[in-house]
């Protein structure tokens, strides 16, 4: 049973960490964040498993986990204008028009260096004032629609 | 010019209206920063601390954690210091020392053990006015065991009490 509730609690504590940490720092994938992603998994791991190497104790965990995701998932697809924003978070716009959001820049930890990276990398717009809309999304993706003009 | 993309409104997407969000993460960072520290100040183990009990025929000292969490491996040092000849050293611990936790090792070897009256008690030998014994038992907790319980300990000279010190150990999950 223990290990069930471990498994029950170490998810929830993953989710809060993801919320409190930010949906930036865990889309980028640099070499160190990837680094740490697979430390914290491993931390995590011994924390639910402790000694248990069973297989039952593996399903256990595992099935926690993926019932716990489903649980979430369909809590969100369920009650979207209440549930779905606590636990995923709203998409953020980050430009309008051409024009920065800078209050929701700052709020994201985003500057407009990386805002300008990303917009080359991913839409392949050279500058700021060519994006008609930037929207930091719950992935923590930057999704960029191009000005018409 | 193009209108705002599907399912996003200004006020809620752009001006953040009604949104506490950074707010919450702000209060969940806070919330990190206060299980650290409070993990740096022992809360949940595993420093050891000392208690000592002087007593007219010995000094006894217990070094060991009060706090530990669940799989830890640790160490418990007894050191009794005979202020007169100690004939029948015995040292009789609680039964919270070892429940669900696995004793690893304990040295130096004591002359017998046994159990008096549900607790542990491990004889000792004689040690002579001055001599000082030091007893060391390496432990591990049990994963599953979690909870506070009594770890006192008694120091006897045969069926005479020398010594007591209460203690207690939290485990954490």
């Amino acid at each position: 049973m223990d290990i069930v509730l471990r498994a029950v609690v170490l998810f929830l504590f993953v989710w809060f960490v993801t919320r409190a940490v930010g949906r930036r720092e865990l889309s980028t994938l640099e070499p160190f964040d990837l680094i740490l992603l697979v430390v914290l998994g491993d931390l995590i791991q011994q924390g639910v498993t402790q000694n248990d190497f069973s297989v039952t104790g593996a399903i256990l965990a595992g099935g926690t986990m993926a019932l716990m995701t489903v649980l979430f998932s369909f809590l969100a697809f369920r009650f979207p204008k209440r549930i779905g924003p606590v636990l995923e978070g709203d998409p953020v716009i980050l430009v309008e028009r051409g024009r920065t959001i800078d209050r929701n820049l700052r709020r994201n930890r985003i500057t407009l260096e990386e805002l300008a990276a990303q917009a080359r990398i991913n839409a392949q717009i050279a500058h700021l004032d060519q994006i008609e809309w930037a929207v930091l999304e719950t992935s923590g993706q930057i999704s960029f629609i191009p000005s018409r003009s | 010019m193009s209108d705002i993309p599907d399912q996003l409104t200004l006020k809620v997407n752009r001006d953040r209206e009604g949104k506490r969000d950074v707010v919450a993460r702000r209060i969940g960072v806070g919330v990190l920063i206060v299980v650290l520290a409070l993990g740096l100040l022992n809360l949940f183990g595993q420093r050891p601390s000392t208690m000592t009990e002087d007593a007219e025929a010995a000094t006894l000292e217990v070094y060991a954690p009060e706090r530990v969490r669940g799989g830890l491996f640790y160490q418990a040092r007894f050191t009794i210091e005979a202020r007169r000849e100690v004939r029948e050293a015995t040292l009789v611990l609680d039964p919270g020392w070892v429940e669900g936790i696995t004793i690893n090792t304990l040295a130096p070897g004591p002359v017998g053990e046994a159990s008096r009256n549900g607790d542990l008690s491990f004889e000792l030998g004689r040690i002579p006015a001055g001599d000082k014994h030091v007893f060391f038992l390496q432990l591990q907790v049990n994963p599953t065991n979690v909870g506070h319980r009594s770890q006192g300990v008694q120091l006897y000279d045969g069926d005479e009490l020398l010594a007591t010190i209460d203690r207690s150990i939290t485990v954490f999950p």
